[in-house]
């Protein structure tokens, strides 16, 4: 069993009963499967909110959704250390099944937390040193060209060298070059206290625990160069919560629909589709406007059209944006079609829903070729708007 | 009269941009603007005292802040100054570009500061996209910016198998280029070799439009700095100029391609790129150009605009793509930064493409500079029902 | 400098408390057709128009992008289209440096705005302070304003009674102009005994809802005659915005109305404002404003907005001709209502309300709570 962050796949799974949050699965009632190559495969599954069982099972059969990835990755999500969507969508991460149950595991579980365990003076030092290059700010070290050493002292301690040059940087072990500062402890502690906080460099060389030889100023702007070390165990002082303030903002709108529009609402009322129609181009607008934006004229002229035609182009939607206001999204998969009513020409479509159960059957059309014929369905209770269609269907 | 002569010229002297990212918490608003205005006051060298005129721009339904330049006062700024705000959805952040040069040429301000920004982890961003749309009719139909019909366009015209793989090879060179920005949101090591099985796993939003090839909501922000001849000429070692920039829109009904020969529908990227070439005298774009920063939204229509903004003939576009002529090191490297498929901070984008423009003139991107010298850059803006922003960048004043 | 833009033809639609039955696209539609022909301008590529500035706002409209639903009546598709986000009296600044800086030779200027399509414009208002201490403070520019006026009166020994006579003052003038929201004719009694809405701000203190639309012509100094025999000068701008916090910012100071007026005044070459600028077009959305702006602007004294109005300050120095804010104007279109009653006095066709020998006017526009954000344009004959 491999370990990565020195989590094993196993661990992720084992924790889940305490990790397990009902707040986050209310209303569920499924299996999930999950397959981790070279690892084996677990199903975990949920009663009406709660947690029924985890178990390690070779059949996944039954299951709402099947999940599929290394286990590299899937330890890395799960402890935080790998971004979840970046691995979807990178394909590392693959899902069989119901994507919007799956979905729903993400809320179900608290993440992992890595065991601390305690940190010796040389784990600090390598992890130190280990992530300096990655905590270099090049533009702030523009037109530097400089090697800082480090001498510390004591059985844990050791020698490093840091090399900044062009803008870019390099650490090795021992003293290399000519460093224009040596930073010397006798006990290398006192450096990782130092960089934890918890004393001071002027302190230190104060109190002759400590000393710099070569450049002192340049020794005192290394954290100009640098960005913080973060405590990898989180000591020091604990950080602030960040609060996250919800609200779903709405203020009640009256759209008036003017006489263009307005007249077009209204003919639908009677089962009429009007377009107005330029008086210059001859372009019919659906739904119609106020303007030809082409000709820039007025257009007053309308016409009855439709209501059946063909459609040219289907948009087919898999993805539903959610509803602004309420948050809800339409039913997927749908579609949304371009039908050239009857009596229109070019491009002066029309765009409304089909019927969903006719989605695969939709063809478009081009140039001479015609698309698939349809028909308006029309609402009983008609009110002036755009679903007093209710869709488009397929005329036979 | 046509276009006339610059009434004086104008320079970018200082560049600031926030890491882009989905989860910026640690920060407000403010506080989120206050970063990019601070790197670009530092890479200027200057201090708040030097600006005379700060520029906002957002979209004010995406956070639901009804104008956003009062609040925001606290992080750009702008207390005791001018202070304007412009929008134009989408193209925003190049509006404001616009804006100032506009503003430093017309000789009313000397040093103008530009903000562009937006925190889409705060709103509903789909949601507000949808909004733009009519209420009485579009509202109820439309997919936030969403739509297939690039695609369905493109693979009628090149066939299915050629579109596909263009599409993706695009996409993975965009994360290839954003691996090398520190600055970018989404950056996955996506590897040539994976085209085909991305073309099969990746998930469909729209027609053949995929997740993977379609652009992130980000929060960030992006802050620049235009300064007039003599004050570049003082205060910076690196001045960027800008030569000149055009901006076209289309009608609000969002009808983009046509079904019928017979009936053409005019492209404004096109358009936009004739008359800007036109009156700047530049028969060549892709070999006057060095490097193209472009808005694209999704790989789509990414490659298909390619077409129209170089002015190319038949699939040269995609050849283009497909020869990866537009990876850092080719003939014209197009989104060294990663673009907005990597990175989108809708308010910000823009401004960006502008700064990440000026930057590879400078020869300071950093791991993502393009290796050849770059005189020339051209940067784009997308927005709205497709309309479209262009704005042509100098490294000399010799035009 | 002395670099000046035309203004050669203005349209409007009347001022209306609720254009129930129009589209924002129907309202803006007749003031498009109007500036096409009164000026005989085109939208060629060449001569043209080929850049647009409108006016309006995401939130009154309820759209991502007001600017999209515009776009078709303002002849934007295939031209350049830029929104003022902000105050429109900006619009007319942004448009001058865009035809100063030899980018644009004409620019349209178009905005409008319905504010009786929201339920509430307090709550619209509310939107535009911070979500984690202001707004859930309730403070809205009304009441903001109102801190502000409490504390103005004290200091310039305005009172309730001389905030009415203003009420009754605006809503006599906006008779005379055939373009103002109708509203009823008060007396000085009656707006005194009108509700507090946020004390000291009365009902009748503050603007009605109203809803409106506008269009301008722009173009630079060369090619003026060729849209209009009588051009009106844009010859100064300036614009400045003052602390978010009320806590951060001196409540009583015109300190950011004083420099945005200053910015224009240099630029328009204007030494002494009281004597060189013969109408005043101030930003009043509530009474206590128009004495306030006045002491910003200069032509009242600082801290003395009081004993100004009871010399007949404003009928003195013809501030307000045609009603002002006061009369009803939506949020953030005042600053393109009040230069365009600049616009007609300079031509001497302001009907009724016609003044005497201006040459020069000014006109201000404050946003925000409290004058937040001030501008000023200056306009010539």
């Amino acid at each position: 069993m491999a370990e990565y962050w020195g989590i094993k796949v196993e661990d992720i799974f084992n924790t889940m009963k305490d990790r397990f949050r009902p707040e986050g699965a209310t209303g569920v009632t499924g299996s999930f499967g999950y397959d981790i190559a070279g690892e084996g495969k677990w199903k975990v599954s949920v009663y009406n909110g709660s947690l029924a069982a985890v178990e390690k099972i070779d059949n996944l059969t039954g299951c709402a959704s099947v999940m599929s990835s290394d286990g590299e990755t899937f330890v890395g999500v799960n402890a935080g250390k790998v971004d979840g969507t970046n691995a979807f969508m990178g394909g590392k991460i693959k899902v069989e099944g119901d994507m919007a149950a799956f979905g729903k595991t993400s809320k179900m579980f608290r993440k992992f937390v890595i065991k601390k365990k305690e940190m010796t003076v040389r784990d600090y030092l390598l992890d130190m040193f280990g992530t300096v290059e990655s905590r270099f700010k090049a533009d702030a070290a523009e037109g530097l060209d400089v090697i800082y050493g480090f001498d510390l002292g004591g059985d844990q301690g050791g020698k490093w060298s840091v090399f900044i040059k062009d803008k870019t940087c390099r650490v090795v072990t021992g003293i290399e070059g000519k460093p224009n500062a040596i930073i010397q402890l006798g006990d290398a502690k006192d450096y990782v206290d130092m960089i934890l906080g918890k004393n001071d460099a002027n302190s230190l060389l104060a109190a002759g625990r400590g000393a710099v030889i070569g450049d002192l100023n340049l020794a005192m702007k290394w954290g100009d160069y640098f960005d913080k070390y973060v405590d990898p165990m989180g000591g020091g002082v604990q950080e602030q919560e960040l609060i996250v303030l919800k609200k779903t903002i709405s203020v009640n709108q009256r759209f008036a629909s003017g006489p263009i529009m307005g007249k077009f609402l209204n003919g639908l009322k009677e089962k009429k589709i009007l377009a107005n129609k330029c008086p210059k181009c001859g372009r019919m607008q659906l739904p119609p406007r106020e303007m030809c934006a082409m000709c820039r004229v007025r257009v007053d002229d309308f016409v009855e059209v439709g209501p059946k035609g063909q459609v040219r182009y289907m948009e087919y939607v898999y993805y539903s944006s959610p509803d602004p206001l309420t948050g809800e999204a339409r039913e997927t998969p749908y579609g949304m079609v371009m039908v050239l009513l009857d009596g229109c020409k070019g491009n002066d479509v029309f765009m409304h829903l089909i019927r969903r159960d006719q989605i695969d059957q939709i063809k478009g059309g081009r140039n001479e070729k015609p698309g698939t014929r349809v028909r308006p369905v029309w609402n009983d209770k008609r009110v002036g708007s755009i679903f007093d269609i209710n869709y488009f269907e397929i005329d036979e | 009269m046509a276009h006339r002569k610059k009434n004086r010229h104008v320079a970018i002297i200082g560049i600031g941009q926030t890491k882009f990212s989905s989860h910026r918490e640690d920060v407000n608003q403010p506080e989120m603007i206050h970063e990019a205005v601070s790197l670009a006051l530092k890479d200027a060298g200057l201090t708040m005292k030097d600006i005379e005129c700060v520029i906002h721009g957002n979209m004010e339904l995406f956070e639901m802040i009804h104008q956003p330049d009062l609040w925001h006062t606290l992080g750009t700024g702008a207390e005791g100054k001018d202070c304007i705000r412009i929008t134009t959805g989408g193209t925003v952040g190049i509006t404001l570009a616009c804006a100032s040069d506009n503003l430093v040429a017309s000789g009313m301000y000397d040093i103008v500061m530009a903000i562009g920004f937006e925190k889409l982890q705060e709103g509903n961003t789909t949601g507000g996209i949808t909004n733009m749309a009519d209420p009485l009719w579009f509202r109820n139909l439309q997919t936030g910016a969403l739509t297939g019909s690039k695609a369905y366009e493109f693979i009628t015209e090149f066939g299915e198998d050629r579109s596909k793989r263009a599409s993706l090879m695009y996409r993975v060179i965009m994360d290839k280029h954003a691996g090398l920005n520190p600055n970018a949101h989404r950056s996955f090591g996506l590897e040539f070799d994976q085209i085909d099985d991305l073309i099969k796993s990746s998930p469909k939003l729209i027609g053949d439009l995929k997740l993977i090839e379609m652009c992130s909501q980000s929060d960030g922000a992006c802050c620049v700095i235009f300064a007039c001849e003599k004050k570049a000429k003082e205060l910076s070692k690196k001045p960027v100029w800008i030569r000149d920039h055009i901006t076209v829109h289309r009608e609000e009904i969002f009808q983009i391609f046509g079904y019928d020969d017979a009936y053409p529908v005019m492209q404004t990227h096109r358009f936009a790129a004739e008359n800007l070439y036109k009156r700047n005298g530049i028969t060549n774009p892709t070999d006057y150009f060095d490097v193209f920063e472009m808005y694209d939204p999704a790989s789509w229509w990414a490659v298909d605009w390619l077409r129209d903004f170089f002015q190319l003939k038949g699939d040269e576009h995609i050849k283009l793509v497909e020869d990866k002529e537009i990876m850092i090191g080719g003939k014209i490297p197009v989104n060294p930064s990663g673009g907005v498929i990597a990175s989108n901070p809708i308010g910000a984008t823009a401004l960006v493409r502008v700064a990440e423009a000026a930057l590879q003139i400078r020869g300071d991107a950093g791991a993502h500079q393009i290796p050849k010298p770059v005189r020339h850059a051209l940067a784009s803006g997308f927005g709205g029902t497709l309309w479209t922003v262009l704005m042509m960048l100098e490294k000399e004043l010799n035009w | 400098m002395g670099k000046k833009v035309a203004i050669c033809a203005v349209a409007q639609i009347k001022h209306d408390p609720d254009y129930a039955a129009l589209r924002f696209q129907n309202m803006l539609i007749d003031c498009f057709e109007s500036i096409m022909k009164q000026t005989g301008v085109t939208f060629d590529m060449e001569n043209g128009i080929r850049n647009i500035v409108t006016c309006s706002d995401d939130v009154f409209d309820a759209r991502t992008i007001s600017d999209n639903g515009v776009t078709d009546v303002v002849g934007a598709h295939f031209r350049g289209e830029e929104k003022m986000a902000q105050e429109s009296i900006n619009g007319l600044g942004y448009a001058m440096a865009s035809i100063l800086s030899g980018h644009d030779d004409v620019i349209l200027y178009m905005g409008h705005c319905k504010e009786s399509q929201s339920e509430s414009r307090r709550m619209c208002m509310n939107l535009a302070y911070d979500p984690f201490y202001c707004r859930p403070l309730g403070m809205d520019h009304l009441n903001v304003d109102a801190m502000q006026a409490r504390a103005y009166m004290e200091k310039a020994g305005v009172t309730d009674e001389q905030l009415a006579e203003l009420v009754v003052r605006s809503r006599k003038n906006a008779k005379r102009d055939p373009f103002a929201r109708e509203n009823r004719t008060v007396d000085v009694k009656e707006v005194m005994g009108s509700p507090m809405l946020s004390d000291p701000i009365r009902e009748l203190h503050y603007y009605p809802v109203t809803d409106w639309a506008y269009g301008m012509l722009l173009c630079c100094e060369e090619r003026a005659k060729e849209f209009t025999k009588k051009p009106v000068w844009i010859t100064g701008y300036g614009s400045c915005m003052d602390a978010y916090f009320l806590g951060d910012k001196d409540l009583v100071s015109n300190k950011t109305l004083a420099s945005a007026a200053g910015r224009a005044y240099r630029m328009a070459g204007i030494k002494n404002a009281r004597k060189e600028i013969h109408l005043f077009e101030l930003s009043d959305h509530a009474a206590y404003q128009l004495p306030m702006w006045a002491e910003g602007v200069g032509v009242a004294d600082e801290g003395t907005g009081g004993a100004w109005l009871k010399e007949g300050g404003p009928d003195k120095h013809n501030v307000n001709l045609a009603g002002g804010h006061l009369n009803g104007n939506p949020l953030l279109l005042g600053g393109a209502a009040r230069a365009i009653e600049c616009f007609l006095q300079l031509r001497g066709e302001a009907g009724e309300r016609q003044a005497e020998g201006v040459k020069r006017a000014l006109a201000q526009a404050a946003y925000g709570g409290a004058g937040q954000h001030q501008a000023v344009v200056i306009m010539e004959s």
